[in-house]
């Protein structure tokens, strides 16, 4: 889901540079609303991310495909603005140091990995937790949060040559099935399966990790 | 201001060492297939499309300073040292990833009112 440099136009970086300057505002300062006890496990969890991304995986027709983590640093740290710094950090280094993902998309690339998939991610588990518990919840969330960013990486991608052309040659109707098949049948899967284990764990072995938002929300 | 001492966070480190290791699998699985949807290189891609990308074609190299490309060591290509190249990538992302980290926290709650 890198969308790498010259796929789009400076027109649509350029936007999605922008729409983030508000989520990245957003994020700072939620990051300061952390109890302490959560920032070195975000900090872990960021690393986590940045490896869980080099597990590409095989889709059907012939292309790769790997989860991101998003959901599950929204779930534990009860918090996607948070997420949204995470898998910031994690794409600029890819960008910069791995030429993963270019540096004039690394707009939208946050855009879609680092709010549309946490953040969907996030109110669906919320949304989902009691009526199915917490570990079922936060599969579903992760498994829509990656089918949905990755349709809105479709998008931008398929948009393209009706903003500007000259860069993405693809229209929607070839992008948007094949980045929905590649994350429905794969990433998919994978994100929910990873999400799932690693909060079941979290929920058994760390409770007070849980509290510790319920209280920090109580006293806000 | 990353505190190992916690054992969820020691428990993550075990985690991610053992990611580290395995990580080759990440291109050994998918040794023989395509790069993701929408991730070609633009040289590759100009000779199968027959449409205008000229603009992608300028903007495709305006970032060619990545120390591990792809990362691999460039010119590794071979399984065995695609795979070492790819450890040593996990290595040094994990090392940049927890170092940004480090400094983002270190300036955001230095102004912390």
């Amino acid at each position: 889901m890198h969308i790498p440099d010259g796929y789009l136009g400076p027109i649509t970086c350029a936007f999605f540079y922008l729409i983030m300057l508000y989520f990245w505002y957003r994020g700072i300062k939620a990051l300061k609303t952390l109890h302490p006890k959560q920032i070195p496990l975000l900090g872990i969890l960021t690393a986590f991310a940045f490896l869980v991304m080099m597990y590409n995986l095989p889709v059907p027709d012939g292309t790769t495909a790997h989860m991101v983590g998003g959901t599950l640093i929204a779930i534990l740290m009860d918090n996607p603005w948070v997420a949204t710094i995470a898998i910031s950090i994690v794409l600029f280094i890819q960008a910069i140091f791995f030429g993963d993902g270019g540096i004039t998309t690394l707009g939208a690339n946050c855009f879609n990995m680092g709010v549309v998939l946490p953040f969907v991610g996030y109110y669906i588990y919320k949304f989902l937790r009691n009526k199915v518990g917490d570990v079922v919840a936060s599969g579903i969330g992760a498994y829509i949060g990656i089918v949905t960013a990755a349709i809105v990486a479709g998008f931008e991608f398929g948009l393209q040559p009706f903003i500007q052309p000259g860069y993405c040659p693809y229209p929607f109707t070839v992008s948007v099935p094949a980045m929905a098949f590649a994350h429905l049948t794969t990433a998919g899967p994978a994100a929910a399966v990873v999400t799932a284990i690693v909060v079941w764990y979290v929920k058994k072995t760390r409770p007070d990790l849980f509290e510790l938002t319920k209280k920090s929300m109580e006293v806000s | 201001m990353i505190d190992f001492k916690d054992p969820l966070v020691k428990k993550f480190l075990y985690v991610i060492i053992a990611m580290i290791i395995l990580c080759p699998l990440g291109i050994l699985l998918v040794w023989n297939y395509g790069d993701a949807w929408g991730e070609w290189d633009v040289s590759e891609l100009a000779k199968k499309v027959h449409a205008n990308i000229q603009g992608m074609e300028e903007l495709s190299g305006i970032w060619s300073y990545a120390i591990l490309p792809d990362y691999d060591i460039p010119g590794w290509d071979d399984p065995v040292r695609a795979s070492i190249g790819y450890i040593i990538s996990a290595i040094v992302g994990v090392a940049l990833c927890l170092g940004a980290f480090y400094g983002l926290t270190k300036i955001v709650y230095s102004n912390r009112t």
